[in-house]
């Protein structure tokens, strides 16, 4: 094992590539996640204004407490001008008209015309939902009571009930874009990492001097390329390992489940073509400068075209169909097409994908195995 | 003396042009044996070929009496090989890059450990075990090049020009070391374009030119080889054509120079030619410095076989 424990000494000398690439991995995946929510919830309260032509009791009184309790409520001068500025100034989403003798006309089994002005957005949305669902069950509470107080009282009491949500669904999709937002990026990391070190240490162990002393020796040139390919093959899989290792500490438990192992296996797939094509490119150039660059070029400029920075639903046509030229396209759209499922599912196109992304893996081998021969 | 290595009829040819042609040759057990000739004379080559680094057309090598290829592990085994260019890793240290190339020979730890603590002492490198290549100067590379090349104690060793750019400390120390090794029953092949390590090294020498060998021999039976027996340098600044043409006339002698305030008289034979030449030059008035006598060396027997310096 010679020349595996002289490779891990080299790579030990270049770990700083590693941390680097770990390190811009947990510092973009962990400002991904702040900026794209929380996980809790918070129910939203729409601006609502209130113009009551009716007296303040009875039904009257408790449905605008419910309003009220439930929005915030919005003083403007009752006149249509001001009230039409407000509206459309969006300082209110929604106003509510309570016409004359609405509680007298409710009560005596009437359905009085409520007058409604909205913005028409979601805040408007969710205060005429809350309108509608007062209404709904008062008029189911008006067939089987008919005193005022007792009626108030039931519709109170049902309306009370406050429901606690936790967002640890099955289906957290808040955690499922985290997730997806962190293996996106890992392509980059995946990539620069195991593309930079891996030429690195192989052009090193390929410099034409160290190649020749090595031919010159007894050892068996089948089993120093074999102890090399394992050393390379290793360094992935580790890499892949603590980055697999790192989306289970940064986006948590949530993706424990059939959505975490999909994720788990399309990277494992892409770290496959990441180390063949990290050996393609250290047998095709062993200048170490050179490296660098090739290595921006095609970690970087594959990432942004396929989306592994910004998602690929922002990206023109035609750059996804340049995109399609490169293995990351891949395994981004599995990304994306992992964190949209809400029940285990393999659907073709995910085989298509996994099935390119192991086809490029051949192709660099045969390509690599062409240039080692002539070479 | 036992055959090492036996060459026969090697011929090499690189698109049309004879590399090495029809080349035999043998190198016996506990020499050195001394590989010179001009840039592009085959010498790379031949070792190239020897080392199965490079396949040929025609002709046969053995070493240690079987037939050398690529994947002859056990002739291999007892070869070591110092190459002009220096071969590490620059991410390793100095005893780590030791380590590494003992190993691909020695898998037993604790011998490999020894062995490269001698092939430490052996290149002077004790000092410096735990630098880096880039931290260490041109001589100590060199140094840790040899230690990487013959660190597995090898029975036959190829050193191909292990003193080049090599300050004199080191040289010595280097000329020492490969003394070390014959002395401890290696054979070696050394090749270089001083002709003063020649003198003081190699026990026989093959003088190679165009692919073919021109000459072979001990140093002193090279030197035989020479037209010239004796040159005599005097150190004078100012001396006339006709002065110089009349000394072409005197007895025994072969030619006349004079360089650079040098003058060069070669005779092919005779006695007492510098006392001749000295009462010349008083006769003549002409007044001189320095003035002394030497034997050819092989660098002249080199011009003349090949009509090229060796650094050329």
């Amino acid at each position: 094992m010679t020349v595996f424990k002289a490779y891990l000494k080299v790579l030990n000398k270049n770990k700083a590539l590693v941390i680097l690439y770990t390190v811009l991995l947990i510092f973009f995946a962990s400002f991904n996640m702040k900026t794209n929510s929380v996980g809790t919830f918070v129910a939203e309260k729409p601006n609502v204004l209130i113009v009551n032509q009716d007296e303040n009791r009875g039904i009257t009184k408790s449905l605008i407490q419910y309003i009220t309790q439930n929005s915030t409520i919005v003083r403007v001068k009752e006149n249509d001008s001001s009230i039409n500025d407000a509206l459309f100034y969006r300082d209110v989403s929604y106003i509510i008209y309570l016409p004359h003798h609405f509680r007298n006309d409710f009560l005596s089994g009437k359905n009085p015309k409520i007058e409604v002005k909205s913005t028409g957005d979601y805040n408007a949305s969710l205060a005429s939902m809350m309108l509608e669902r007062y209404l709904k069950v008062a008029t189911t509470y008006r067939e089987v009571e008919k005193d005022e107080a007792s009626l108030v009282k039931m519709i109170e009491e049902t309306l009370d009930h406050q429901v606690d949500i936790e967002m640890t669904s099955k289906l957290d999709s808040n955690q499922l874009m985290k997730a997806r937002d962190f293996y996106n990026f890992s392509n980059y990391s995946l990539l620069a990492g195991c593309v930079f070190v891996i030429c690195f240490i192989v052009a090193s162990f390929k410099d034409e001097n160290i190649r020749k002393r090595t031919m010159v020796s007894s050892l068996d040139m089948k089993k120093y390329n074999q102890q090399l390919l394992f050393a390379n093959g290793l360094f992935a899989l580790t890499l892949w390992f603590l980055y697999v290792l790192l989306s289970f500490i940064l986006v948590g438990k949530s993706i424990l489940d059939f959505h975490g192992l999909l994720f788990l296996f399309n990277s494992f797939v892409f770290m496959v073509v990441a180390l063949t094509f990290g050996l393609l490119i250290g047998n095709l150039v062993q200048n170490k400068e050179a490296i660098g660059g090739i290595v921006n070029v095609v970690a970087l400029g594959s990432s942004f075209l396929c989306g592994a920075f910004v998602p690929m639903e922002w990206l023109p046509d035609f750059v996804l169909k340049i995109a399609h030229i490169f293995p990351s396209y891949y395994y981004i759209s599995n990304n994306h097409f992992i964190s949209s499922l809400e029940y285990f599912e393999l659907s073709w196109s995910f085989v298509m994908n996994i099935g390119m992304l192991l086809l490029f893996g051949v192709l660099f081998i045969l390509i690599t195995n062409i240039i080692s021969k002539r070479k | 003396m036992k055959k090492v290595i036996e060459v026969k009829s090697l011929t090499k040819e690189y698109k049309g042009l004879r590399a090495v042609d029809d080349l035999s040759f043998d190198v016996y057990s506990g020499e050195i044996l001394g590989l010179l000739g001009p840039n592009g004379s085959g010498k790379s080559t031949t070792i190239n070929c020897l080392l199965s680094l490079l396949k040929f057309q025609t002709g046969s090598i053995q070493i240690f009496g079987k037939s050398m290829s690529p994947t002859a592990y056990e002739i291999k085994k007892q070869i070591g090989v110092v190459f002009q260019e220096v071969a590490v890793f620059q991410e390793l240290t100095v005893r780590e890059n030791i380590e590494y190339f003992c190993g691909l020979y020695i898998k037993n730890k604790k011998m490999r450990n020894e062995y490269v603590e001698e092939a430490i002492q052996l290149v002077g490198l004790e000092e410096f075990k735990k630098f880096y290549p880039k931290q260490l100067s041109g001589g100590l590379l060199r140094r840790l090049n040899i230690a990487c090349g013959i660190a597995h104690k090898p029975k036959l060793i190829f050193l191909d020009e292990p003193t080049v750019a090599v300050d004199p400390q080191s040289r010595n120390h280097i000329l020492d070391g490969i003394k070390r090794l014959r002395n401890e029953g290696a054979t070696i092949i050394y090749t270089t374009h001083y002709m003063e390590e020649v003198e003081i090294l190699c026990d026989r020498v093959i003088i190679l030119d165009k692919g073919k060998i021109i000459a072979s021999g001990t140093p002193d039976e090279l030197k035989e080889l020479a037209k010239i027996e004796e040159k005599v340098s005097v150190e004078i600044e100012k001396i006339s054509t006709e002065k110089l043409e009349e000394m072409k006339r005197f007895k025994n002698v072969d030619d006349v120079k004079y360089i650079d305030g040098i003058l060069v008289v070669t005779y092919q034979k005779g006695k007492n030619n510098l006392i001749h030449l000295i009462d010349y030059l008083k006769k003549e008035n002409l007044q001189y410095n320095k003035i002394y006598s030497e034997r050819p060396t092989l660098n002249d027997v080199f011009l003349e076989l090949t009509g090229k310096e060796l650094r050329d």
